[in-house]
C-alpha cells in the first residue's frame, strides 16, 4: 500500500496521505481543506458527499482515498470555479433550490453529472438522477425546476452543452 | 388583528410579495460550498474531542479505568464528570435544561453523552481511546415503551425527580398531583363536561398514536473554538468560536465572558426546525481549548442524533354531538412521552388548554394527560411536532362526518366560533376564503370511506384538515439600519436557517423606501443586534414588522438630514482630506421644517411640491444610524389564548391512492390552501409549506423508531434504516394562496411551518379509501395487515 497517492482534483494533480482507513471525504476536509461535500450520515445514504470521479458521481464518505490513484476527482468547488457551469448555480439561486444549504453541493454536483451525460434531460431524470440525495428540508420540488432552467440555459449559450 | 403599526395596511406593493423574488443573499455560498457549518472547520494544531456515548438505554457509569486509553499515542487528556471544571458547567441555552448536571455519569438514553470526554490529535485516535476505556457499568432499568412505563409497578426510571411538567406562565405546577412512578398527571378541565356528556345524542370513541420522529440537523452538530488574545490591545483572550451558531449570549453566561470577547462569525447553521439548542459538543469546546491552549473541535455523529422533533403520543379521544355534526363535550386522554433529561415541554403539557378545541364553539371540555419519563429521547425545544394537538380534531370531524354522511368541511365550519371570541357565533371569514379556495383547487368532491375506486383498481381517499395560521414569535426585536455614503444598510447576525428571512426583512426595508431590493445593503455582522429569533416563516414576519418600525425611524432622520445638508452643505474647501467621498448637490429644503417633507419612491422631496425632490442615495453626505428596540404586537396566541380568536386560517387537502393487493399508498394529490396574511418572500413562503408537507408524511408513511425491548437500545440510528422521503417520495404540493391582511405581523403576514405539519392526514385518507385504521407509519405491512392480508 502507496504511503501518497497522485490523482487530479479539479484539473490540478496532487498528492494525498493515503492511509487505508482514510475516507476520500476526509481527505478533502483536512488535507484539502475542500469543505463543500459534506458529511451527513457517514455510510452512503445521503448522496451530502457527492463528488465526480471519472466523469461518475461517487459518495466520498465510501470511498478510500487508496482507491483514487490516478482518478480525476471533481468537487464542487472545481464546479463553482467554471464558468461552463454558472448557469447551474445561477438556477439553483434563482429558484431557491435550498434552504438551510448543507445538503446542496451534494445535489449540485449530482446535477453536474446528469447534465453532463443528459444535456436535455427531462422531470422525471432530473428526479431519478437525484434519488440519492436526501435534504432535510425538504427542497425536493425545487430541484427539477432549476436544473431543467439551467440546462436550457446552457444549450442556449453558443452551443452549451452539445458543441 | 391586523398590523397596526405604521403603513400596516400598505397597498400597491413593489417589492413584498412579488413573483419572481430575488435570490438569497447567501445562496451563492451554500449552493457551492463556501458555506461553512460547524463541522466543516478545520483549524491549524486543532485538537479533537469525543464524549463516551452510552450503548445503554439507562445505565450509571460506576467506575472508569482510563489507564490503557491514556497510553494510546495522541491522546491528550481524559476527562470525566467528575473534573472540576465540567461541574463548574452549567449549560444557559433554555431553562428547562437547567436542572440537569451538564455531564454526569447517569445516562438515561442510549446514545447520551456520559461520563467522559477523549481529547486527541485526531478523531480516529479519540475514537480508539474510547474503545480502550474499561467502563464499569450498572444497568438501570428503562422505559421505552410508554404504556409499559405508566403501568403501576413499573421499574422508576428517574427515581426522586419529581419537578411537576409546566410551561413557563401557560400552565404552572400548582395543583397537579404528585407524581406516580414514571407518570406526572395533569388535568384541565373547562365547562361541566359530565353533564354535557350526559346529554350527548352522540358519541364516538377514537384513539391516535402520535408518531414521534427524530431530529433532523442534516449538519452533524459540532463546534471548533479557539482562544487569542485581543489583537490589538493585547487583553486576556477573547473567544472564537464556530459551529454555536447565534449562541453568543449562552455562552457568554456559561463561561463568564462578556459579550464583546466573543466572536462567532459562521452564519450558517443547517436545518434546526424549532430544535434551537445547544449541544454538549457546541457548548464544551471553549473549556477544553482553554485548558490545553490550542483550537478543539468537538462533533457530533449521525447515529447521536436520533432525538425528538416530536414525542410519541397514545391518545383516546370521546366527542359528544348532535345530529346536525356540532361538537358539545370532549374528553381528551393522552398518554404522553416526557423524554430524556432536559426535554421541553413542548409536545406535552405545552398543549394542554390551547389549541383546536378552543376554536370550536363546544365548551365542555377535558383534557387529561398522563406524561411518563422514559429513556427515548430528547424534545431540545418545540421541534416540528403539530401544535397543540391538532390531529385529534381532525380525526374527530373527519369521523362525525362519516357518521353523518357529510363533507368534513362542513363539520369543521359548523363547529368552528367566529372570529372575536368563543361566543360569536359568525363565520370565520379566512376559513370559509381558504375553503372556496381549496375545494377550487382540488375539485374538491368528497365521497365517504370505501366508496370510490380508481379506474386502476386503487381505492381513492380524502382528507380535510384546518388549522390557525398563528404568529407565535413574542422576542423583543432589536432593529438597525445605517444610512452611509448614500446607501442603506441592514446589519445582520443572521442566523442562516433556511428562511430567507434576512431577505424578507430587507425587502420590507426596499419597500418602505420605495428603493429597489438590490439597494438595501445586508451586511451580516456577528455582533449585530439585529437576529431572525423565533426561526421559521414565523420568525420572519414579527422581525420584519419592527424592523418596519426602524424604517421610519430612519425616514425621519433622512427628512433632518436632507434639510441640515441644505442649508449647511458643509463641503470642504480642500478635497484632499475627502478623498473618494461623495457630497450630493443639496435639494430645495432650505428653510423647510421636517413635516413638509416626504420620503417615499425612493425620493426624498416636498408634499407641497413632489417634483422637488433628491434621491435617498443624494440626501447627505453624512452617516445617519436609525434603531428600534421594541415587542411587536401580540399575536393570536397571546392575546386568544391560541384559539379564542381567529384571524388568519389554513387548510389542506389530501388525496391517496390505497393498492388493497400491495399495500401500497400513493398520494396522488396534497393541496394547501391557506391565508398568509401578506405574502413576504414568496419562494420562502412555498417551500416552507413544502418542507412541512414532508415532515408530515416522512412520519405517516416512512420514519419509525425501534428500541430493542430488552436493552431499550435505539436500533435504527442511521439514514438507512431510518428512512426520510426522498425525492421519488414527496408529492407536488399545490397551493393557493391568500393575502386577506388580517394577522399581526408585518403588512399583517403571519408564520406558516409549524401549523401544516400534521401526523394524521394520509392515516384519516387511507381510512375514507379502504375503512380501516392503520397506525403510522403507514407502510405496506401494516396497510395489508390492517386489511387482513396479512
Amino acid at each position: 500500500m502507496p504511503e501518497t497517492i497522485e490523482l487530479n482534483i479539479n484539473g490540478i494533480a496532487k498528492q494525498l496521505d493515503a492511509a487505508p482507513n482514510r475516507t476520500l471525504h476526509d481527505a478533502l476536509q483536512y488535507q484539502m481543506g475542500l469543505t463543500g461535500a459534506k458529511h451527513m450520515c457517514d455510510r452512503g445514504a445521503c448522496g451530502s458527499c457527492t463528488v465526480i470521479m471519472d466523469g461518475r458521481p461517487v459518495l466520498s464518505c465510501s470511498i478510500l482515498v487508496c482507491e483514487c490513484e490516478g482518478k480525476a476527482i471533481e468537487t464542487i468547488e472545481g464546479i463553482a470555479a467554471d464558468p461552463k457551469w454558472k448557469p447551474l448555480v445561477d438556477a439553483y439561486c434563482k429558484w431557491d433550490a435550498m434552504q438551510c444549504g448543507y445538503c446542496t453541493p451534494g445535489f449540485l454536483t449530482t446535477a453536474k453529472a446528469l447534465i453532463d451525460r443528459s444535456p436535455n434531460p427531462s422531470e422525471q431524470d432530473c428526479r431519478e438522477a437525484l434519488a440519492g440525495n436526501i435534504c432535510m428540508c425538504g427542497t425536493y420540488p425545487r430541484h427539477a425546476t432549476a436544473i431543467l432552467e439551467a440546462a436550457r440555459n446552457m444549450n442556449s449559450e453558443g452551443g452549451g452543452l452539445n458543441g | 388583528m391586523a398590523d397596526i403599526g405604521a403603513n400596516g395596511d400598505r397597498e400597491n406593493f413593489k417589492v413584498v410579495g412579488g413573483q419572481g423574488n430575488p435570490p438569497g443573499v447567501v445562496s451563492y455560498a451554500m449552493a457551492t460550498g463556501l458555506a461553512k457549518y460547524g463541522v466543516d472547520y478545520v483549524l491549524p494544531n486543532m485538537l479533537h474531542a469525543k464524549f463516551l456515548h452510552s450503548p445503554y438505554a439507562n445505565a450509571k457509569v460506576a467506575g472508569i479505568n482510563d489507564a490503557k486509553a491514556r497510553a494510546l499515542s495522541g491522546v491528550v487528556d481524559i476527562l470525566t464528570w467528575e473534573d472540576e471544571d465540567i461541574r463548574d458547567l452549567v449549560p444557559r441555552c433554555f431553562d428547562f435544561l437547567s436542572d440537569r448536571p451538564w455531564l454526569d455519569n447517569i445516562a438515561d438514553r442510549s446514545g447520551a453523552e456520559v461520563a467522559a470526554i477523549v481529547v486527541a490529535e485526531d478523531e480516529e485516535t479519540c475514537e480508539e481511546a474510547l474503545r480502550l476505556l474499561e467502563i464499569e457499568w450498572e444497568m438501570l432499568p428503562h422505559v421505552t415503551d410508554l404504556r409499559e412505563g405508566n403501568k403501576l409497578g413499573a421499574p422508576v426510571v428517574r427515581p426522586g425527580e419529581d419537578a411537576k411538567p409546566t410551561f413557563w406562565n401557560y400552565l404552572s405546577a400548582e395543583g397537579q398531583p404528585p407524581k406516580r412512578g414514571n407518570t406526572y398527571t395533569v388535568v384541565d378541565i373547562r365547562g361541566d363536561v359530565c353533564e354535557a356528556f350526559g346529554e350527548a345524542e352522540n358519541l364516538i370513541e377514537y384513539d391516535l398514536r402520535l408518531p414521534p420522529f427524530a431530529t433532523r440537523s442534516p449538519n452533524p452538530l459540532a463546534s471548533v473554538a479557539w482562544w487569542e488574545k485581543h489583537p490589538y490591545t493585547g487583553e486576556e483572550p477573547n473567544l472564537y468560536i464556530e459551529g454555536s451558531v447565534r449562541w453568543r449570549d449562552a455562552l457568554s453566561l456559561t463561561y463568564k465572558m462578556p459579550m464583546e470577547k466573543i466572536y462567532m462569525e459562521g452564519l450558517f447553521m443547517g436545518g434546526k426546525y424549532c430544535d434551537w439548542s445547544l449541544r454538549r459538543c457546541q457548548e464544551v469546546t471553549p473549556l477544553l481549548a482553554k485548558r490545553y491552549g490550542r483550537p478543539v473541535r468537538c462533533a457530533d455523529r449521525r447515529e447521536h442524533m436520533y432525538d425528538f422533533l416530536m414525542n410519541e403520543r397514545f391518545i383516546q379521544m370521546k366527542v359528544a354531538f348532535t345530529k346536525d355534526g356540532l361538537i358539545t363535550a370532549i374528553d381528551d386522554y393522552s398518554l404522553c412521552d416526557k423524554g430524556g433529561r432536559g426535554s421541553a415541554p413542548f409536545g406535552h403539557v405545552g398543549d394542554l388548554s390551547q389549541g383546536p378545541y378552543k376554536t370550536t364553539k363546544c365548551k365542555s371540555v377535558r383534557q387529561k394527560m398522563e406524561v411518563v419519563d422514559s429513556n427515548r429521547g430528547v424534545m431540545w425545544l418545540s421541534g416540528q411536532h403539530c401544535p397543540f394537538n391538532w390531529d385529534t380534531i381532525t380525526t374527530g370531524i373527519y369521523i362525525i362526518a362519516e357518521q353523518l354522511g357529510k363533507d368534513p368541511i362542513d363539520i369543521a365550519r359548523l363547529n368552528l366560533h367566529g372570529p372575536t371570541s368563543p361566543d360569536d357565533t359568525n363565520p370565520v371569514p379566512s376559513f370559509d376564503k381558504c375553503v372556496e379556495a381549496g375545494k377550487k383547487l382540488m375539485d374538491w368532491n368528497w365521497h365517504p370511506s370505501g366508496a370510490k375506486q380508481l379506474e386502476d383498481g386503487r381505492m381513492h381517499g380524502a382528507c380535510f384538515r384546518y388549522q390557525m395560521t398563528p404568529r407565535h414569535s413574542m422576542k423583543e426585536r432589536h432593529s438597525k439600519l445605517e444610512y452611509r455614503d448614500g446607501v442603506v444598510h441592514m446589519p445582520s447576525r443572521g442566523p442562516i436557517i433556511g428562511t430567507y428571512a434576512v431577505e424578507a426583512n430587507a425587502m420590507v426595508v426596499a419597500e418602505e423606501l420605495g428603493i429597489p431590493y438590490e439597494d438595501v445593503s445586508i451586511d451580516f455582522d456577528a455582533v449585530a443586534a439585529h437576529c431572525i429569533y423565533g426561526g421559521g416563516s414565523d420568525g420572519t414576519v414579527g422581525p420584519a414588522w419592527a424592523m418596519k418600525e426602524c424604517v421610519q425611524i430612519l425616514k425621519e432622520l433622512l427628512k433632518e438630514a436632507a434639510i441640515d445638508y441644505a442649508e449647511n452643505p458643509g463641503k470642504p474647501n480642500s478635497s484632499f482630506h475627502n478623498v473618494g467621498q461623495h457630497f450630493p448637490t443639496p435639494g430645495p429644503f432650505r428653510g423647510c421644517g421636517p413635516e413638509e417633507l416626504e420620503v417615499a419612491d425612493g425620493r426624498v422631496f416636498l408634499k407641497s411640491e413632489p417634483s422637488k425632490g433628491i434621491l435617498i442615495s443624494e440626501v447627505t453626505h453624512k452617516n445617519i444610524v436609525a434603531t428600534h428596540s421594541a415587542w411587536p404586537p401580540p399575536g393570536v396566541w397571546v392575546t386568544g389564548n391560541m384559539g379564542e380568536i381567529l384571524d388568519l386560517m389554513n387548510t389542506e387537502y389530501c388525496e391517496v391512492a390505497v393498492d388493497a393487493e400491495t399495500g401500497e399508498v400513493e398520494i396522488l394529490r396534497f393541496g394547501i390552501a391557506a391565508d398568509v396574511g401578506k405574502i413576504l418572500r414568496r419562494t420562502s413562503l412555498e417551500s416552507q409549506i413544502d418542507q412541512a408537507v414532508f415532515f408530515s408524511q416522512g412520519c405517516q408513511q416512512f420514519e419509525d423508531m425501534f428500541y430493542d425491548p430488552k436493552t431499550g437500545v435505539l436500533l435504527n440510528t442511521n439514514m438507512a434504516d431510518y428512512k426520510v422521503p426522498g425525492m421519488l417520495d414527496v408529492p407536488i404540493v399545490e397551493k393557493s394562496i391568500l393575502e386577506t391582511r388580517a394577522g399581526n405581523g408585518v403588512y399583517g403576514a403571519n408564520g406558516m411551518s409549524h401549523c401544516i405539519t400534521n401526523t394524521n392526514m394520509l392515516i384519516i385518507a387511507i381510512h375514507n379509501a379502504a375503512g380501516v385504521w392503520v397506525e403510522p407509519p403507514a407502510t405496506p405491512d401494516k396497510v395489508l395487515k390492517a386489511l387482513g392480508k396479512a
